[in-house]
């Protein structure tokens, strides 16, 4: 090994001339995997997430094995592409495939898994990707602050594409679990705005969950790349912002990472550190997944 | 010399999430090395460049093939290229043994899989061994014994700036001994 390393030093230091072209290798590159949509600053995080699983779609070749949710990967193609086709119909981008029966995610999972049953894991993963792109290109002309609810969820549109994002990031990391690929982190700037829009729901999953602590709030520190530190009220008409010094009835801090899936539903294991009312954070943990769907 | 871990991480994770930028910063750091090495087993400028050209292809298409925690992402590149490589002779020699026939055509020894092929590796050994003093205690320093800069320097008791810059001239006069880029 020391000596592979002498070698390619030595090679490294010999050549100084490179004669492949620069863009003839990009053209060459981006005509076998698609680079990730070209989107504004605020919907990179989900363009990123959807270029990372059709990597790992063009890596894997068990599509007939159930993942997760009781379905297989082809299932929960499918999946992503009727949540994504519901988002873009609110938006007037194209909806791909059969029409949208119902401005349900459920329901127009049901449609699509039937569309793509018999068609080849290559027509679906395009079918998908093909959406995806289609409700990315409509982006640019959007408002980001403005307030739609396909699916019957309201949000603005920033925090749907970083919903998108999440569910997206989240599937993409069950099937790359399954087939024993390890899959990177997204980069530090995708991460940090998706946890913070995660903060943002942690007051409407303790609604959710029957919890009364509208009178309380939480401090939660989010350690490593992409992390942070919010101040919480747990009051659904007040909004999470970058903690200041306030004084609150806990302090969380854990992986941003392993907060995100947290409140995607993929807390198995999941561990935070607590300090104050040992009884909220057991709440806190028990409704984060309250909005995380199939 | 070698990138840090966590820059072949960063890329990793750039290039996994689709940003070609990242595609074009790998190629300015290692194109040379990779159609250097291409080059040293084809003896073919227009295939070498053909297949620099595809190990960055093929990093890109299938990015989650690589894993940062089993090696390098430069080691894994020169480890492509070199399989093509080698691949490339292999299927020429075929074709010339089915054209001369296999009693006029006698192919060479067989070529390892590995980037570094033994023979190349004991003329590389030689090689170290034939520099000028100073230059090979620090080249077995930092190779054969895995020192840092900063260890180098302290075993010897020479400034940092000045390890770093002998080891580089050991580097180049090695280059020189092994031929160089021209085959």
């Amino acid at each position: 090994m020391s000596l592979e390393r002498l070698y390619l030093d030595t090679l490294a230091e010999a050549t100084d001339q490179v004669p492949v072209s620069r863009a003839r290798l990009l053209a060459a590159a981006t005509s076998r995997r698609r680079p990730a949509p070209d989107v504004p600053a605020w919907a990179a995080p989900y363009a990123g997430r959807v270029a990372a699983l059709d990597a790992l779609l063009g890596s894997v070749e068990r599509w007939d094995q159930v993942i997760v949710e009781g379905w297989t990967l082809q299932e929960l193609v499918a999946h992503l592409a009727a949540k994504d086709s519901l988002l873009a119909a609110s938006l007037g981008a194209p909806v791909l495939g059969p029409p949208i029966g119902g401005n349900d995610g459920l329901v127009r999972t049901r449609e699509l898994q039937d569309f793509e049953r018999e068609r080849q894991p290559g027509e679906t993963r395009r079918f998908w990707r093909d959406q995806a792109d289609a409700l990315c290109a409509r982006l640019p002309e959007a408002d980001p602050d403005r307030v739609i609810d396909p699916g019957g969820t309201p949000f603005a549109v920033r925090d749907h594409l970083l919903a998108r994002m999440l569910e997206t990031w989240i599937h993409t990391d069950d099937a790359a679990t399954f087939n024993g690929v390890r899959l990177p982190h997204p980069v530090a700037k995708h991460i940090h705005p998706t946890a913070d829009f995660c903060a943002r729901l942690v007051p409407w999953t303790m609604l959710l969950s029957g919890f009364e602590a509208a009178a309380r709030s939480v401090r939660l520190t989010l350690t490593g790349p992409g992390g942070g530190d919010w101040h919480i009220p747990l009051d659904v008409s007040r909004v999470a912002e970058a903690y200041q010094g306030e004084s609150t009835d806990v302090a969380l801090s854990c992986d941003v990472v392993g907060f995100c899936f947290l409140l995607g539903g993929r807390g198995e294991g999941f561990a935070w550190d607590v300090t104050g009312d040992g009884g909220l954070a057991a709440d806190l943990l028990t409704a984060a997944p309250a909005l995380s769907g199939p | 010399m070698e990138a840090p871990v966590v820059d072949d991480r960063l890329l990793h994770q750039r290039v996994v999430g689709g940003d070609e930028t990242a595609l074009g910063e790998l190629y300015d750091r290692f194109a040379a090395l990779i159609f250097g090495l291409a080059l040293r087993v084809t003896r073919d400028r227009v295939i070498a460049e053909d297949i620099a050209q595809e190990v960055f292809v093929t990093f890109w298409e299938r990015p989650l093939a690589f894993d940062p925690e089993r090696g390098s992402l430069r080691a894994w590149l020169a480890t492509i290229a070199h399989r093509r490589s080698v691949d490339h002779v292999r299927a020429e020699e075929r074709r010339k043994v089915s054209v001369l026939g296999p009693r006029v055509y006698e192919r060479p020894a067989d070529m390892e899989d590995t980037v570094l092929a033994a023979d190349e590796a004991i003329r590389v050994r030689e090689a170290v061994a034939a520099l000028p003093g100073g230059l090979r205690e620090v080249i077995e320093l930092a190779y054969y014994r895995g020192r840092t800069y900063r260890q180098v320097a302290g075993e010897l008791g020479i400034p940092e700036g000045t390890a770093k810059s002998r080891i580089r001239s050991g580097l180049r006069k090695l280059a020189e001994a092994l031929g160089g880029e021209q085959p």
